[in-house]
C-alpha cells in the first residue's frame, strides 16, 4: 500500500484521564518534512499520571507501513512502530489498536530487542518451559533446553522499534486514517490512553514484578535439572553428529578427488593449544640459549652497553618530557601549604 | 661512551665507533666524558653527575629537584639592590646613634620610657630595681649580614624574606660576671630598646619598627624593621639582632653542664648542689658565636658546591614537616640545618672522621643529613664535636655540642620536637630508597604537618593559671614548662600504646616597641597529638611492675595513685595492675588521658580537655562490634568449606575462595544474621574443581554442566543436613557466554552464601572466540565482556579478597578505614559509579605507599589521607598502582604506566578506560575500573576529594567529621524519592497479588536472601537509560540523574535513536529527547516503589 506524502497529517495529543483537558499544540508536518519524507506517521497517546510525577505527559510514536529490505509476505498488513514505551506489551498495543479501529483488528507485535528465534509474545515467553515439560523427548529437545525465564515481563529499550501485525490490508488502512482523523480533529480527549484496560492481562509492573523476579530466579530444582539433561543429551548428541560427520569427510574424496584435512582421527593432528604450547617452549629454549651466550665476543659486550647508553638516553629524555608535562599541568613544583 | 670504565675501553670504544658517529654521538649523549676534564658547561656537568650512578636517586627525581629549586630561589639579582639600600641606610643610621652614659637600671628604663615611650623588653623575671650593674648603650663594634640572605639559601614563600643583621655589641658595656642571673639579658634587652629609640629618632616614617623574640626564645629580644619607603612587588623586613664578643665570656663557665642562675636563697648556695641551666647558657653562647657561625657556614659554602642547594632542600623538607627554629615548632630550622650539614662535613662521625663529603651532590648531602638525623639518637648518645676534654651526660634534650664554638646547636629543641624529627627522618630516609615508586612529592611538595591527618588523636589542653614558678634551676617560658610536665605524665602513662606524643605550644608573635611583652593569653591552649600503636592502643589491662619489687612498686603507685590495684593472675604472678573500663579504642585513650592529667594537674584542667579524632570513626555503623560481625560469618565461611570438602563429587574440590566484601571484612553494612533473619545480601564464594576431561569443550554447554554440578552440591547440602536451605538460581539467562547459575545456601544460623563454579577452561574458550575472525562484532563484543568479567570475578576477586583479608589482620584499621571511605562515596551517590574493589585498592595504597606519613593507626588519618590520595590523584596521565606484596619491581610500576599512555593514545577522549587502578596481580589496571567510572564521575571524585581537602586544611582541629559526608542534590537534574519502607520484610508481604501474596506467607524469609528491588530498579534504568541520564545512588532512598548533555539538542530523526523523542514543534525535520515521557516512564517502572520525582 502507499501513502501520498500530502496525506500525512499532524495529530493531536491530549491530556490523561485526569481530565484536566490541557491542550497540546499540534506537531504539523509538512510534506518536505523529512519525518514526512519517510513515510511517518505520528501518533501519540496519554499517559495516565501516576503519584509520584503527576505531570501530565503524552508519548509519541512514528508509524509507517512496514517496508524491510527483504520483503515478506505479511508486509502489507504490518506496521512499523519506532518509539515505543520502554513497558510496551501485546495488549496495551491491543488496547491501543482497539480504541483506533475497534476490536479484532491487531493480531501480534514484536519488539525489536527480541531475538527472532523465540516467542515474540512476553506473556507467551514465560511459559516456555512449561511447554517444553509436556513435549515428549525427541527431535524438538532445542525448545526446552532453553533456560526457564526469570522475569514475567521484559522491558523494551527506549526509543526502540516494533512491527504490529494486523489482521489484514484493511486494518491497516484504517488504523493509518484513525490516526490521520485524530490529527485533524485535534481534540486532546480522543487520544488513546496508555495502558487502559490491560491492567489485569498482563504481569504488574514495580514491586510486585521484582518480587516474582526473585520468585522466578529460584525455578523447580527438578525442572531444571531435566533441562540440562536435555541440553546436555541434545549438545552431545549434536557433537556426536559432527565427529561422524568429520570422520566421513576424512575418508571420503570430494568430487576433485580431495580428501579434507579434518581434525581428530586415530593419528589426528596434536590439539592447536599443545602446538602453541610447543612453540613456546622450543622459542624459550631458543631465547635462553641466545642469553647463555651473549658475554662470549667482546664486540657482543660492547654493543650491549652501547645499547644500555642509549638506553639510559632515551630514558632521560623521556624523563625531561615528562617533567616538562608535568610542571605544565601542575603549574608549578611549589610546595603545598 | 663508556663513563663507567673509562680506563682501558676508552680507546677500543672509540676505534670501534667511526669518527662521524662519534661526533653525533657526543652532541646527542654529552654525558660520555665523566672522565674528561674538558666538560665545561653545566649543563653537561649536570648530565654527567646524573648517570655516574648514586649521585642522585633517579634521572626524574633529580629532574624535579631542580625544576623545584628553579622554582623556589628568590631572584636576588633582581632584589639586592633594594635590599641593601635599605641595609646601608640602616647602618649608617644605627652608627650614628648616640652613646648611652651608664645608669642604673630604673633609671635608664625610666628615661627610654619617658624620652621615647619604648618599653625594654626585659625577659622574665625582670631586674630588681636595687641592683648594683648600670646600663649603658655603646656604639657597635661591628654590624654584619647573617643568616639565609648572605648565604643565599633563601626559599620563596607567601611571607616576606627576612634579612638577619647582627649588631655586636661592644665589651666595654659588659662584666666579667655578666653572664650570671640574667644580667647579660638585661643589658642586651636595654642595648636592642636603645638602638629601637634611635632609629626612632631619626626615621619614624620611613621604617616601621617593632619587637620580636628571635625564634620565641623570650631571652632573645629582636627588633624587626620594615622598610616602609619600599615600592618593590615583594616584601621583606630586616630583623636586628644584638649579638656579643666570642670571647665575652670564658668558654667554660657557659657549658651545658654549668649553672649561671644562682638561687636566691643562701642554703642552696653551694656549688655541688647548682643545678644546670643548659639553655640559658646556650642562649648567651648563641649570641657570641653569631659572627662565628657564619664563618663556618660561609666556609661549607665555599667548601662543597652542593652545600647552598642541599640547604634549601633541607629548608623546604623542614618546612613540610612544620618544623621551623622557633622553640614551639620544635627549635630545629634552617640554621640549625645549615650548621649540622656544615658541621658534618668536617667531622662528627666516628672517631672525629667526616660524616659528608664536599664532593656529595646537592641531594647526596640531604639525603646523608636526614640519615644522620634518623640514625643518631642524641638523647641517649650526645655527639660532642671536636672537642675532647668535655664529657656530657644525656639529658632530655638533644645534644650536638660544637666544641671550637662552645655550643648545643639543638639547644632548643624539646625531647617530643627531637622525637618526631628523627620520626620524619626516619620516614623520609625510606622514602627516599623506595626505588619503585617515585617519592617527590612525598618529601617535598605534600605538607605533612596537617594535625588531622598526621595525628590519630588530638587532645586541647588548657592552660592553669597557677603554673607559674618553673620547677627547674634553667630559663624556660611558662608554657614550656608546662608542655614538658604534661609530656612526661603522658610518655610514662601511655607507655607503649602510643608511637610518637607531640606537644604544640601556643606562640609569641612581635608587638609594638612602645607596648610591653605580651604573655600567653589566659584561654590559651596546648595541644597534644599522638600517634598511637594500632596493637596496644585499646588494651584494658596494664601491668606494672611485681610486688616484690618494692621500690618500682612505690613509684608506679605514686605516680597512677588510687588506680594502681595488686592482682594476681592466672600465671601466679603478682604485679601492680591497671584496668580501664571497656570501650572503644578512643574511650580508653580518653580515659587514660583524664585520668593522667587530673592526677597530675587539676581536675579543672582535665574536664576542660577537649578531644578530637573519634568523630570519623563514629559514622560508621556499628564500629565497636563489627570485628564481631565480620569473624562470625567467617566462622560460618569455613563451615561451609568444610561441608563441601566433606562431599563426595565426581571431581576433586580444588580451591574455594571467598569473594566477598563481606567476608574480606570491608562491607560498609556489617553482615549481620541470625536464625530466623539470615544475611540480607549472601556473600559470594567461587568454588573451582580439579581439571577434569570431562568437561565439555563449549561455552554454552560449560554452563549447564556447571548448573547441574551446583544442582548435586546443593542436594548433597540439603541431605547432610536438613535445616540448610539451598535453591539453584539463575542469572544472565539473556547471554551465551556469561555464567548462569549460581547456588545459594542459607543455614539454620542464617548465614547465607551464594556459590559460583569458576572453571579455567572458559578463558581459553572465550580468548579463542575472539580471535576468531568469522563471527559477527556483536558476539565479539560480548565475548570480550564476559572474558572481562570472568577475569575480574574468577581471576582478580580471589587475589583482591585474599590480599586485603591478610592485610585486614596486619593493619587493625584498615577494615574500618575502607568502610569508611566506602561510606564517603555512598554518601555522595557515587556507590553504582564506583566499584567497591577500586574503593579497597585505593585505601590499599594509603596504607601501603603512605609516604609522607606512616601507615595509618587510626580511622581519622586513614580517611583523610585516602580522600588526600584521590584528590591529588592526576588519573589522565598516572596510574593507581598498588603492590600487596611489596615486591614489585621499578619495571613493573613502569609497565603499567606505559599501558596507561597506550590506551590514552587509543581513546584519548577516555570514553572507555578512564581509571587506571593496577596492582602486582593486575597489570592491565582495569579490572575494577572497566565499568566505570566515567570521566564525568571521575572528574566528579577529584572535585569532591578536593573540597574535602580544602575544608580539613582551612578549618582544622575543628573540623566536624560529618559535614565532609554531606551531599546536596540540587546538582542533579532530577531526583528519584524511592518509598523508604519498600525493602524491608514487612512491607514486601503486603502484596496486592493474592497469588504472590499465599506463596510469600508460605515461605521462609529465607526466599527473600538477595532480595533487593532498590538495586534491581537501579540496574535496570541504568541499561534501559544508559545512553540518556547518568544515574547517581547511594546508601539512601535518592537517585539523582543528570541528563546527558549531548542528547538534550534537537536532532534529526532516525530509526535507531536510544532514547525516547518527540518532534520539535514547528520543524519538520528534527526531533528532541522527550523528558516527560521517560520520567513517566521511570516512574511506571518503579510502581509504588518510586514515591516521588523531583525535577
Amino acid at each position: 500500500m502507499t501513502v501520498n506524502l500530502g496525506d500525512i497529517h499532524p495529530i493531536v495529543l491530549s491530556d490523561s484521564k485526569r481530565g484536566s483537558g490541557r491542550q497540546i499544540e499540534p506537531h504539523f508536518l509538512g510534506p518536505r518534512g523529512s519525518l514526512a519524507k519517510f513515510l511517518w506517521k505520528i501518533g501519540s497517546f496519554c499517559i495516565p499520571a501516576t503519584a509520584a510525577f503527576p505531570t501530565p505527559a503524552t508519548h509519541t510514536l512514528y508509524l509507517r507501513p512496514h517496508a524491510p529490505k527483504i520483503p515478506t509476505e505479511t508486509d502489507s498488513h504490518s506496521l512499523f512502530i519506532v518509539n515505543v514505551p520502554v513497558d510496551s506489551t501485546a495488549a496495551h498495543f491491543r488496547a491501543i489498536f482497539y480504541s483506533l479501529v475497534g476490536p479484532g483488528r491487531f493480531e501480534s507485535i514484536t519488539f525489536a530487542h527480541q531475538k527472532s528465534k523465540t516467542e515474540p509474545s512476553p506473556q507467551s515467553a514465560e511459559l516456555a518451559p512449561r511447554k517444553g515439560n509436556k513435549r515428549k523427548r525427541s527431535e524438538t529437545a532445542e525448545v526446552e533446553t532453553e533456560l526457564p525465564q526469570i522475569w514475567d515481563r521484559q522491558l523494551v529499550t527506549s526509543g526502540g522499534a516494533a512491527v504490529a501485525l494486523l489482521v489484514d490490508d484493511k486494518s491497516l488502512e484504517m488504523v493509518l486514517k484513525a490516526v490521520r482523523s485524530l490529527h485533524k480533529s485535534s481534540k486532546a480527549s480522543k487520544w488513546p490512553i496508555w495502558g487502559e484496560g490491560v491492567a489485569d492481562k498482563v504481569p504488574a509492573i514495580g514491586m510486585a514484578r521484582y518480587l516474582s523476579h526473585q520468585q522466578l530466579k529460584y525455578p523447580d530444582e527438578t525442572a531444571l535439572g531435566a533441562m540440562v539433561d536435555a541440553f546436555m543429551k541434545s549438545w552431545n548428541n549434536t557433537e556426536e553428529e559432527q565427529a561422524r560427520l568429520a570422520k566421513r569427510k576424512r575418508n571420503v574424496p570430494d568430487e576433485n578427488g580431495f580428501v579434507t584435512v579434518t581434525r581428530g582421527g586415530r593419528t589426528g593432528p596434536a590439539r592447536q593449544e599443545d602446538a602453541e604450547e610447543k612453540r613456546r617452549e622450543l622459542e624459550e629454549k631458543e631465547r635462553k640459549k641466545r642469553d647463555e651466550m651473549g658475554n662470549f665476543y667482546r664486540f657482543q659486550t660492547r654493543e650491549r652497553r652501547k645499547a644500555e647508553q642509549s638506553e639510559l638516553v632515551k630514558r632521560f629524555e623521556e624523563d625531561k618530557k615528562r617533567v616538562e608535562s608535568m610542571k605544565e599541568k601542575r603549574g608549578r613544583f611549589r610546595p603545598e601549604r | 661512551m663508556t663513563p663507567l670504565s673509562p680506563k682501558r675501553r676508552k680507546l677500543e670504544c672509540d676505534s670501534y665507533v667511526s669518527v662521524k658517529d662519534q661526533a653525533t654521538m657526543e652532541k646527542d649523549a654529552p654525558e660520555g666524558k665523566l672522565a674528561q676534564p674538558k666538560a665545561s658547561s653545566t649543563q653537561t656537568t649536570d648530565e654527567n653527575a646524573l648517570y655516574a650512578a648514586g649521585q642522585y636517586k633517579s634521572s626524574i627525581f633529580k629532574l624535579q629537584v631542580d625544576e623545584l629549586l628553579a622554582e623556589l630561589r628568590p631572584n636576588y639579582g633582581k632584589r639586592t639592590a633594594s635590599i641593601n639600600q635599605s641595609l646601608h641606610k640602616l647602618n649608617s643610621l644605627i652608627e650614628g646613634i648616640q652613646d648611652r652614659a651608664a645608669l642604673p637600671v630604673a633609671e635608664a628604663t625610666k628615661l627610654l620610657q619617658k624620652t621615647h615611650k619604648i618599653i625594654v623588653p626585659f625577659p622574665d623575671p625582670i631586674p630588681s630595681k636595687d641592683v648594683a650593674y648600670k646600663l649603658a648603650y655603646a656604639k657597635p663594634t661591628k654590624t654584619n649580614i647573617v643568616g639565609s640572605y648572605a648565604l643565599k639559601t633563601m626559599v620563596k614563600s607567601e611571607g616576606s624574606l627576612t634579612i638577619d643583621m647582627i649588631v655586636v655589641m661592644p665589651n666595654s658595656i659588659f662584666q666579667e660576671k655578666d653572664f650570671l642571673n640574667y644580667r647579660y639579658f638585661y643589658k642586651r634587652a636595654y642595648y636592642i630598646a636603645c638602638v629601637a629609640a634611635g632609629l626612632q629618632d631619626f626615621t619614624a616614617k620611613e621604617f616601621k619598627l617593632s619587637f620580636e623574640f628571635l625564634n620565641g626564645n623570650t631571652l632573645h629580644p629582636i627588633l624587626v624593621v620594615e622598610d616602609r619607603t619600599n615600592k618593590n612587588d615583594f616584601n621583606f623586613e630586616i630583623r636586628i639582632i644584638p649579638a656579643a664578643h666570642k670571647e665575652l665570656f670564658a668558654e667554660a663557665k657557659l657549658r651545658p653542664t654549668k649553672n649561671s642562675i644562682r638561687p636566691k636563697s643562701e642554703e642552696a648556695d653551694k656549688e655541688a648542689m647548682l643545678l644546670q641551666s643548659p639553655f640559658y647558657n646556650a642562649s648567651i653562647k648563641s649570641d657570641c658565636n653569631a659572627e662565628a657561625y657564619l664563618q663556618v657556614l660561609h666556609s661549607a659554602s665555599k667548601q662543597a658546591a652542593g652545600y647552598t642547594d642541599s640547604c634549601m632542600l633541607g629548608r623546604i623538607w623542614l618546612q613540610q614537616r612544620g618544623f621551623s627554629g622557633s622553640v614551639a615548632d620544635g627549635g630545629f630550622g634552617n640554621f640549625e640545618w645549615a650548621c649540622l650539614t656544615a658541621l658534618l662535613m668536617k667531622g662528627g662521625g666516628p672517631k672525629g672522621r667526616s660524616v659528608l663529603s664536599p664532593g656529595y651532590s646537592s641531594y647526596q648531602l640531604f639525603k646523608a643529613v636526614v640519615q644522620f638525623l634518623a640514625t643518631s639518637n642524641l638523647i641517649n648518645k650526645p655527639v660532642v664535636y671536636e672537642k675532647t676534654d668535655i664529657t656530657i651526660e644525656k639529658s632530655k634534650v638533644p645534644i650536638f655540642y660544637d666544641g671550637p664554638r662552645g655550643q648545643n646547636i639543638l639547644y632548643k629543641m624539646t625531647t617530643w620536637s627531637y622525637e618526631s624529627l628523627r620520626q620524619e627522618a626516619r620516614t623520609a630516609v625510606d622514602m627516599l630508597n623506595e626505588s619503585s615508586f617515585d617519592q617527590f612529592e612525598a618529601v617535598f611538595i605534600l605538607r605533612t604537618a596537617q594535625p588531622l591527618q598526621r595525628y590519630d588523636s588530638l587532645a586541647k589542653i588548657s592552660i592553669p593559671e597557677i603554673l607559674k614558678k618553673p620547677d627547674s634551676s634553667d630559663h624556660s617560658m611558662p608554657v614550656t614548662g608546662f608542655s614538658n610536665k604534661v609530656f612526661e605524665v603522658l610518655r610514662e602513662g601511655l607507655m607503649d600504646r602510643v608511637k610518637l606524643i607531640n606537644v604544640e605550644m601556643p606562640s609569641l608573635a612581635g608587638w609594638p616597641v612602645k607596648s610591653s611583652c605580651p604573655t600567653i593569653p589566659k584561654e590559651a591552649f596546648i595541644q597534644v597529638g599522638v600517634i598511637f600503636d594500632p596493637a596496644n592502643i585499646d588494651r584494658l589491662v596494664d601491668h606494672g611492675p611485681s610486688a616484690e619489687e618494692k621500690k618500682k612498686s612505690a613509684k608506679f603507685q605514686k605516680f597512677w595513685g588510687e588506680k594502681a590495684e595488686l592482682r594476681r593472675f592466672k600465671d601466679g604472678s603478682i604485679l601492680e595492675s591497671l584496668v580501664w573500663t571497656q570501650g572503644s579504642t578512643y574511650s580508653v585513650y580518653q580515659g587514660i588521658l583524664s585520668y593522667l592529667i587530673e592526677r597530675h594537674f587539676t581536675a579543672e584542667v582535665s574536664n576542660s580537655m577537649i578531644f578530637i579524632g573519634e568523630g570519623f570513626e563514629k559514622i560508621l555503623p556499628g564500629s565497636s562490634t563489627a570485628a564481631k560481625v565480620f569473624d562470625a560469618l567467617k566462622q560460618s565461611f569455613n563451615e561451609l568449606e568444610r561441608n563441601i570438602r566433606s562431599m563426595e563429587l565426581t571431581l576433586q574440590l580444588r580451591q574455594l575462595s571467598p569473594i566477598s566484601p563481606q567476608l574480606r571484612s570491608s562491607s560498609v553494612d556489617l553482615p549481620l544474621f541470625n536464625e530466623g533473619r539470615p544475611l540480607q545480601q549472601p556473600a559470594d564464594v567461587l568454588i573451582q574443581f580439579e581439571g577434569s576431561g570431562r568437561w565439555p569443550d563449549d561455552l554454552a554447554a560449560i554452563q549447564r554442566t556447571k548448573i547441574a554440578f551446583l544442582l548435586k552440591i546443593g542436594g548433597l547440602l540439603r541431605e547432610a543436613n536438613e535445616t540448610t536451605s539451598a535453591r539453584v538460581g539463575l542469572e544472565n539467562t539473556e547471554s551465551q557466554f556469561l555464567n548462569c547459575g549460581y547456588l545459594d545456601v542459607v543455614y539454620r544460623t542464617g548465614a547465607a552464601f551464594r556459590i559460583r563454579i569458576h572453571h579455567d577452561r572458559e578463558q581459553v574458550l572465550l580468548e579463542r572466540q575472539i580471535k576468531d575472525k568469522f563471527i559477527d562484532y556483536r558476539t565479539r563484543e560480548d565475548a570480550v565482556s564476559a572474558l572481562s568479567e570472568y577475569n575480574r570475578i574468577c581471576i582478580q576477586l580471589p587475589f583482591l579478597s585474599q590480599a586485603i583479608s591478610t592485610h585486614c589482620t596486619r593493619f587493625p584499621l584498615l577494615s574500618s578505614t575502607i568502610r569508611l571511605v566506602k561510606q564517603w562515596f555512598a554518601r555522595h551517590m557515587l556507590s553504582n559509579h564506583v566499584a567497591e574493589e577500586l574503593i579497597e585498592l585505593l585505601v590499599m595504597r594509603a596504607f601501603l605507599l603512605p609516604y609522607p606519613w606512616r601507615a595509618p593507626s587510626s580511622t581519622m588519618s586513614g580517611f583523610l589521607r585516602t580522600i588526600l590520595l584521590l584528590s591529588r590523584w592526576d588519573w589522565r596521565s598516572v596510574p593507581l598502582v598498588v603492590d600487596f606484596t611489596g615486591t614489585m619491581t621499578k619495571k613493573e610500576v613502569e609497565g603499567i604506566s606505559t599501558r596507561l599512555e597506550a590506551w590514552r593514545k587509543i581513546d584519548p577522549g577516555m570514553n572507555r578506560t578512564v581509571l587506571f587502578a593496577g596492582s602486582n596481580q593486575d597489570p592491565t589496571g582495569t579490572a575494577f575500573t572497566g565499568r566505570g567510572p566515567s570521566k564525568l564521575v571521575a572528574s566528579r571524585i577529584t572535585a569532591l576529594a578536593r573540597s574535602a581537602c580544602n575544608l580539613v586544611k582551612n578549618q582544622g582541629v575543628d573540623l566536624n567529621p560529618k559535614s565532609l559526608f554531606f551531599s546536596s542534590t540540587s546538582e542533579y537534574d532530577f531526583v528519584i524519592h524511592l518509598a523508604p519502607a519498600v525493602a524491608g520484610l514487612k512491607e514486601t508481604k503486603k502484596s496486592q497479588f493474592k497469588n504472590l501474596e499465599v506463596q510469600l506467607v508460605a515461605s521462609e524469609s529465607e526466599d527473600l536472601v538477595g532480595y533487593h528491588p532498590h538495586q534491581s530498579y537501579l540496574e535496570e534504568l541504568e541499561n534501559l537509560y544508559s545512553d540518556t541520564i547518568v544515574f547517581f545512588h547511594g546508601t539512601g532512598a535518592l537517585i539523582g540523574g543528570l541528563w546527558n548533555p549531548q542528547h538534550v539538542a534537537a536532532r534529526p530523526f532516525k530509526v535507531n535513536l536510544p532514547f525516547t523523542t518527540k518532534p520539535v514543534a514547528h520543524n519538520d525535520e528534527e526531533v528532541q529527547l522527550d523528558k516527560t515521557a521517560i520520567l513517566a516512564e521511570i516512574s511506571r517502572i518503579g510502581g509504588e516503589m518510586v514515591s516521588r520525582i523531583a525535577t
